[in-house]
């Protein structure tokens, strides 16, 4: 994407090259940990390839297998050993850095059962996550996962719309985004605002990026396959390539996902080079390690920065811009085109 | 119906004339005579001329499931003295030590998908790399070792995809999570009629569940009602959403 629109998103490629080290530096740590049961699972930036200076590490020791008590004392192992590498613990919701089981996130999807820790986990599992060693348990968990989503969606195959698109997915996403917005608004009230800037603007940024791969993923069910895929796959309700399919396409980081579909359009380059030259510098703010005149890195200053000084402050006022930008361009890309892309967000991902 | 027969192994641990005798009751066409061990295997290939076998339409040779080089070369030489070339070998890609031995059967030799304690041989992928290098060979598909892997039967669907043209014989049983073969449950069947579509009919399905000799029709009963003949297209074969599962 970056040589269609003659950009040089550095940041970007520094971010990617920085994440690909510390997977590797993680999986020589954990080496021994995982099995055909139990895979680590990294999520966030680690995730994203996006991970900078001063990221969280979050993980968890994702189980689809047997009860094994061991299990848990793995889950400490690794906390300890990423400590011993100096990583910063996962955020305090208690949603990472410990074990999850892929029972919760296959069979409890809606309903009560399904708490915010589950959700997030199972979104996040679909829409960010990496595996660091043993694929097995991570693999079997996505594909019942989705499994789930796309069987028991029947308008996937029953319906008698234009478009194939597996709306039981996509409404979880979109949930998962809304989700995330309100808990924007509870942790802010919870924390007494500790942490608004970095968290509003993560909210603005790459928080609604991972929503937008999201629904490209579901979208692609569609718009990737060639007539004769949907005429074998939803003709005869063949679940298992669609399943396929959408694992495949989510194994892309976010970023990618979203470029490579944006590359069919031309028409939409501008705003798609738009889009990737803010989240560029995002990510350079985020890494950059210079500090400023307080001696904090900008990532820190905003991360302490009080309630009460938001508007005033200079770093505060120049994100909330890169934020407004992102806006715009998603905007141009998702709501005022004349593109199917555009039809569809309005018909799937807003009503 | 299907062509349906049972592995002597199942039936008889390691005394395939005694599996042989106890199957004889049962209107079975097809057949697989199994030496897993391979201090098995030679008795079984030298006594084959001597096996009543007429009844049978289909007959495979399932090979042991582990040996050293050394034990390779003989275990090749007997298979290639004793064997009939129609019969399929059977063979575990794990197993291997030097494919060139084996490329001599071309497609007599049907590579078994395996289970999840193995570090290969259980996807596509990993199948690629063998049929790369025994490009002749033939492919048994184990349904249920395809489901230990992954229960959303999407492997089994992407191995039948790939695979289809080298198919010969498939493999059926519930393979639990300490990778013994059990009898289908209901869950297995749902699984397994996902993907049923996909076997064509003339395919022959041999039997792996561990089954007393009085469970023989029932288990056959049961691997039918999961692996019904194949609709014209590949259909979906779990309960429709809007019903209850019954």
């Amino acid at each position: 994407m970056a040589g269609k629109v003659g950009q040089d998103w550095r940041y970007l490629a520094a971010a990617q090259e920085r994440t690909v080290k510390e997977r590797r530096k993680f999986q020589s740590a954990l080496r021994d940990l995982d099995g055909a049961d139990s895979s680590i699972v990294v999520f966030g930036s680690l995730g994203r390839d996006e991970f900078t200076p001063g990221s969280d590490v979050d993980w968890t020791l994702l189980v689809d297998g047997i009860a094994d008590p061991a299990h848990f004392d793995t889950a400490l192992e690794i906390r300890r050993r990423l400590k011993e590498l100096g990583h910063t613990p996962p955020g305090r919701e208690g949603v990472f850095g410990n074990l999850a089981f892929s029972h919760n996130l296959i069979h409890q999807i809606g309903g009560e059962d399904d708490s915010n820790s589950n959700t997030t986990r199972r979104i996040l599992l679909l829409l960010e996550s990496q595996v660091i060693g043993r694929r097995d348990a991570h693999q079997r968990t996505l594909h019942n996962i989705l499994h789930r989503y796309l069987y028991e969606d029947r308008g996937l195959w029953y319906g008698s719309g234009e478009f194939r698109i597996p709306r039981f997915l996509l409404n979880d996403i979109v949930r998962y985004w809304r989700t995330m917005a309100v808990d924007f608004a509870y942790k802010q009230r919870t924390r007494g605002n500790e942490g608004f800037a970095l968290r509003n603007i993560k909210l603005r940024i790459s928080r609604k990026l991972i929503f937008i791969s999201g629904m490209m993923a579901c979208f692609s069910c569609h718009m990737d396959l060639t007539s004769e895929e949907k005429e074998l796959f939803y003709g005869s309700k063949a679940v298992q390539p669609v399943v396929d399919h959408l694992q495949k396409t989510l194994t892309l980081p976010p970023l990618q996902l979203i470029a490579r579909v944006l590359l069919k359009y031309e028409e939409l380059w501008p705003a798609a080079s738009a889009l990737f030259s803010t989240y560029d510098k995002f990510i350079g703010i985020l890494a950059d390690e210079s500090p400023l005149s307080n001696g904090k890195t900008r990532r820190k200053h905003l991360d302490e920065l009080p309630f009460e000084d938001l508007e005033d402050d200079e770093v505060f006022r120049e994100v909330r811009e890169l934020s407004h930008r992102f806006r715009d361009a998603v905007h141009d890309i998702f709501l005022r085109s004349k593109t199917d892309l555009s039809r569809l967000t309005i018909e799937y991902g807003v009503f | 119906m299907r062509p349906i027969g049972f592995s002597t192994g199942a039936i008889a641990y390691a005394d395939f004339k005694q599996a042989l005798e106890l199957l004889r009751g049962e209107v079975l066409t097809c057949v697989e005579l199994s030496a897993l061990r391979f201090q098995e295997a030679q008795p079984l290939l030298r006594g084959i001329r001597e096996l009543d076998l007429t009844r049978y339409s289909y007959v495979s040779f399932h090979a042991p499931s582990s040996f050293d080089p050394e034990q390779e070369k003989v275990l090749v030489n007997q298979l290639r003295e004793h064997l009939p070339p129609n019969w399929p070998i059977i063979l575990h890609p794990d197993t291997i030590h030097d494919q060139s031995l084996w490329r001599h059967f071309k497609s007599q030799l049907a590579i078994e998908n395996m289970d999840q304690r193995k570090l290969g041989g259980r996807t596509v992928e990993e199948l690629a790399v063998v049929f790369d290098q025994l490009p002749e060979a033939t492919f048994c598909f184990d349904i249920g070792h395809a489901r230990q892997c992954d229960t959303s039967m999407t492997e089994a669907y992407r191995m039948l995809r790939a695979f289809q043209r080298r198919l010969v014989q498939v493999h059926v049983s519930e393979v639990n999570s300490s990778s013994q073969h059990d009898p289908v449950s209901y869950a297995a069947q749902i699984s397994f009629r996902e993907v049923s579509g996909l076997i064509p009919a003339k395919i022959p399905l041999i039997v792996e569940s561990r089954v007393i000799s009085t469970e023989i029709g029932r288990e056959i009963r049961r691997v039918f009602e999961a692996l019904p003949e194949p609709a014209p297209a590949c259909a979906s074969a779990r309960p429709q959403v809007c019903q209850p599962y019954v």
